[in-house]
């Protein structure tokens, strides 16, 4: 017979390091029904109705990183008061000296997080300073939210944006449970608004929703985490044990896991936001299907980039002039590339130099060849943000190699458009054409893909060399005997990827009035497909060479 | 219906159905998979997936047979941690007794070699864990020098005590496909009519020491000329096994290029004058029953040529592949003989079974230790017993139960995830251990000697 373990339930309640909050824990769908029932309760007094979205994402927070939520709360209360100092301050000096305040409290926050133990490695690398790293904990969302906090600050020093009179308006937008952990970044100015509006949605946004949460939660727990358990982290953690064409479909699987794991999350968040009537815009416009770097940068993680456009490489310069840090960041850049020539590819200071100065002319040449300097600021200032973006997505080398490689390529791509686009218009539209430009971007993502994923700089190369040079087809049928189900899952990603979202958009318009019953259907159906991978035989790992 | 009502009424009937479905599951006991990996409530209410879990960690030892107790053995003794074990009840004895004195005598410079033979599986792939012995040993009794390198190995380039550079057409007759029964130690034998390889050994830290680079290789009924540092040189390859000197100076690297496909060739030693040397022997995904493949005449012959002192035998992860399986019986039956034979062709050195380290598996979407690892180690340890040999619980050295998992947890890790592997982190730190419970036993050798009070 059934007895409730009173005791296991209390402690259900509380925060569990082993076991953070996510969508996909039984705890949520509890949460989640309670939540509901309360908000469509009280969903016509605005004032009770955002009390419980905060204590509910307040309380999410808190179970998903324990007593961190201290610090959501902590960092909405001194933005919302630096906010709204700044825009009361009619002195210009005094303005800006609270909006300094406000960057350095929130970049602080994230810098001794984030990079403090990144840096000690560093001074003990090129100084041997000889610092103990620290034992710090990085909170859950921090990255997030210190953006959505200083877009805040900014667009209210800028004067786009009227401060939120009300606190909890404040921290309801910081704390929005749906996108809290993995975003995507919301702008307070499209956010802030929608809170006290009347609840209303309409039937379109409540299958669009639908299909989102269920495509959502399908990318994120049967794709992304069936991929990395039986794949993707095995390979990656040991890349010379395996051969060229296990690290090769590793690197594939890995595409298909960052795109599901990310995207899907954000799917879920929109998802969910939708039903409970706010509109949060896409986040990832199947990238993949990019026919050249700087479109995928269009489509993938919209939220961050576009962050990064108004709040980074428009400050800096933008497409105008070139400022301090540009400098800076280019001076770096190329003494990197100098230094990674002399110290990884071996070749003596002449050769380094040579290459650098090819690197160079990269960004310089198109715009002096077009007699326009500003195209020059405008190659720098995406590479300098590029720098910075990697760096965003983890405190460490490879990080920031992969921004460079991205922001080069950005660079490479406006002197291909330059050479070729006329030379080649009279077929640069032809599906054939696409094809190979979509193919052939999306390789180079996967190949940048390798310094995000592994571990250490030595992995990446370890992977490519693997690639390279030790990669023998007649060991396809092993492989394949062994990983079927893995590669089943990459074509399914692949077979969802090449979706337009327009076209989803027109069925769910043709499916209006599908009965409730049928959603409840799909939705079991989905649950009980979910328990079914969890309780899946591994897939484990073969040796194809012995 | 309005959308919003919409929203409301899905939620609310899908969470009830949900947890009355739950609830009727863990009621009538109709908790079975997919279900109840997907119940809301067997968290808080006794779950069944701990249930399972904990039914797991239990199962151990399902070979029935029971170990006859000798006068003076006790078998249990397999369990202990970070010691070398002859099953002997006497704690003080010595377990590798011949090896210890050879020891000894190599410290009093009674004796210019000691050999150590380490074969293996993936675990020791790229001389992980035999490189950390080789140096820890060569620094506490001398000697100089990688030892054994194959011609080729699919780890070549992972391999850090050595560099191996070499054509590609080499033919690999080794014991995935050979026949003939005359394989070295190593699993192989190449062969070429045309072919180069070239290793450089990188362990030599004293520049100037006279290093003895030597050809192991088989037989051929007429002398045949390689070329050896771009110079030719005549291999009278009489014997069925030989070692030939090809030169005896401070080079660190040797080049040989073959040219006649019936010279059987194995590898290129490494070694100084005198000193400890370590051999690697390792081969992907075998359970070391291969090695009956290997004539046991001609067993006898590679003892004779390049005499080992020491054999440590470690194999298992590969036996694990099942994450259910608690019965290896099939495995003591096919291990036994194999053992045996070791021993008897061996005669002058010792023999020491060294356990699988740890393995996990995912059960329930949680690692943990394989549930037949127990059984497995005790399989493993009464091979052991059954052959005289020495015995070293690497299981639970490493930390037992769950060990792998923390190990390829902590940060930095020191295992690989997918939680068979330990790394280049972790297998120095069990290659220690293992150098540790040689000496404790080497040690015991002088207490032994001492006078009584």
């Amino acid at each position: 017979m059934l007895s409730l373990d009173v005791e296991a339930l209390l402690k259900e309640l509380l925060y569990d390091p082993q076991n953070p909050l996510l969508f996909n824990n039984g705890f949520f769908v509890f949460f989640f029904a309670i939540f509901m029932a309360l908000y469509y309760s009280f969903r016509n007094s605005f004032n009770i109705r955002r009390y419980i979205f905060c204590f509910f994402s307040l309380y999410f927070f808190y179970k998903a990183s324990g007593y961190f939520v201290i610090l959501v709360i902590i960092s909405a209360v001194v933005d919302f008061v630096l906010s709204n100092a700044i825009h009361r301050q009619k002195h210009k000096g005094t303005k800006t000296f609270l909006l300094v305040l406000s960057i350095v409290f929130n970049l602080g926050l994230l810098f001794y997080f984030k990079y403090t133990n990144f840096f000690i490695s560093v001074s003990n690398d090129f100084f041997q300073a000889g610092f103990n790293p620290l034992n710090i904990l990085l909170p859950v969302g921090i990255s997030f939210y210190t953006f959505e906090n200083l877009s805040y600050t900014i667009d209210v020093y800028r004067g786009q944006f009227k401060p939120a009179r009300k606190f909890t308006d404040y921290l309801l937008f910081l704390s929005f449970f749906p996108k809290l952990v993995m975003g995507p970044i919301v702008r307070a100015h499209e956010f802030v608004p929608q809170i006290n509006k009347p609840y209303n949605i309409t039937n379109h946004d409540f299958s669009k929703g639908f299909y989102l949460i269920i495509s959502g939660l399908f990318k994120k727990l049967i794709i992304s985490d069936y991929l990395t358990l039986n794949y993707v982290n095995y390979i990656f953690d040991d890349p010379s044990r395996y051969t060229g064409l296990e690290n090769l479909f590793a690197v594939y699987a890995y595409a298909v896991v960052i795109y599901c794991d990310f995207s899907g999350y954000s799917d879920v968040a929109i998802g969910i936001a939708k039903w409970l009537g706010f509109n949060i815009p896409p986040n990832f416009l199947s990238p993949y299907q990019s026919k050249n770097i700087t479109e995928f940068w269009r489509r993938w993680h919209i939220s961050l980039s576009s962050w990064l456009k108004d709040y980074l490489y428009i400050p800096i310069g933008g497409n105008r002039k070139f400022t301090a840090v540009t400098f800076v960041f280019a001076l770096l850049f190329f003494s990197g590339v100098f230094f990674s020539a002399v110290h990884f590819f071996n070749v003596n200071y002449a050769m380094a130099s040579l290459i650098t100065l090819i690197v160079v002319l990269i960004f310089v040449l198109p715009s002096l060849l077009m007699d326009n300097n500003k195209g020059v600021w405008a190659n720098l200032n995406l590479l300098t943000t590029m720098l910075l973006g990697g760096f965003w997505h983890g405190a460490s080398w490879n990080f920031i190699i992969w921004g460079a490689l991205h922001g080069f390529s950005l660079a490479v791509h406006k002197i291909w458009m330059l050479l070729t686009g006329k030379a080649f218009s009279s077929f640069n539209n032809k599906w054939w054409y696409n094809a190979l430009a979509v193919l052939i971007t999306f390789h180079f993502v996967c190949f940048c893909w390798i310094f995000f994923k592994a571990e250490s700089l030595e992995a990446a190369t370890a992977m490519i060399n693997q690639i390279l040079f030790d990669f023998d087809l007649s060991v396809w049928k092993a492989f394949f005997d062994n990983y079927w189900p893995v590669l089943d899952m990459i074509f399914i990603a692949a077979l969802l990827h090449v979706i337009p979202d327009s076209y989803a958009d027109s069925v769910l318009k043709r499916f209006k009035k599908v009965p409730l019953v049928a959603y409840m259907v799909i939705f079991f159906a989905f649950v009980i497909l979910y328990g079914a991978f969890k309780s899946s035989e591994p897939v484990m790992p073969i040796y194809l060479q012995f | 219906m309005k959308p919003i009502k919409r929203v409301f009424i899905f939620v609310t009937i899908c969470f009830l159905v949900y947890l009355a479905g739950s609830v009727i599951a863990q009621i009538t006991g109709y908790d079975i998979p997919p279900f109840n990996r997907v119940n809301l409530i067997s968290d808080i209410v006794g779950s069944s997936d701990s249930a399972a879990i904990a039914e797991g960690k239990k199962g151990n030892t399902s070979s029935g047979e029971t170990v006859p107790a000798t006068a003076g053995r006790k078998f249990e003794m397999y369990m202990k941690a970070g010691a070398i074990n002859n099953f002997s009840a006497d704690t003080q004895s010595v377990a590798l007794i011949g090896f210890s004195q050879k020891l000894a005598d190599l410290k009093a410079g009674k004796r210019k070699k000691v050999r150590i033979a380490f074969l293996g599986d993936s675990m020791i792939e790229g001389d992980l864990m035999s490189q950390t012995l080789r140096q820890l040993l060569q620094a506490a009794f001398g000697g100089s020098g990688v030892g054994f390198v194959p011609i080729t190995s699919p780890v070549a380039g992972f391999r850090q005590t050595a560099t191996a550079t070499f054509s590609k057409n080499w033919t690999d007759d080794n014991f995935k496909n050979n026949q003939s029964g005359k394989l070295y130690l190593s699993g192989h034998s190449f062969s070429n009519s045309d072919g180069w390889v070239q290793i450089r050994d990188n362990t030599i830290t004293t520049p100037g020491t006279n290093i003895e680079k030597s050809l192991l290789c088989g037989y051929t009924a007429a002398p045949v000329t390689v070329n050896y540092n771009s110079a030719p040189f005549t291999v009278n390859a009489n014997q069925p096994v030989n070692r030939i000197v090809l030169g005896n100076d401070a080079g660190t690297s040797a080049k040989l290029g073959v040219t006649n496909k019936e010279l059987p060739v194995y590898g290129i030693s490494f070694e100084s004058e005198t000193g400890i040397f370590v051999d690697n022997f390792s081969f992907r995904g075998i359970s070391g029953v291969e090695y009956g493949k290997i004539a046991p005449d001609f067993m006898q012959q590679i003892q004779e040529a390049n005499p080992y002192d020491l054999i440590i035998f470690q194999y298992g992860v590969n036996v694990l592949f099942q994450p259910n399986n608690k019965n290896f019986d099939w495995y003591a039956k096919s291990l036994l003989p194999v053992v045996e034979k070791f021993r008897k062709v061996f005669t002058d050195a010792d023999f020491l079974m060294v356990s699988t380290a740890d393995r996990a598996f995912r059960y329930n979407g949680v690692y943990q230790s394989a549930v037949g690892i127990d059984s497995l180690i005790k399989t493993q340890a009464e091979i052991a017993f059954q052959t005289q040999s020495g015995f070293y619980n690497q299981f639970e050295t490493m930390g037992g139960k769950n060990s792998i998992v923390d190990w390829a947890n902590r940060k930095p890790s020191l295992a690989n995830k997918d939680y068979v592997h330990p790394n280049h982190n972790g297998a120095p730190v069990l290659a220690e251990y293992l150098y540790k419970a040689l000496i404790k036993d080497y040690e015991k050798l002088n207490i032994e000697k001492k006078p009584l009070p």
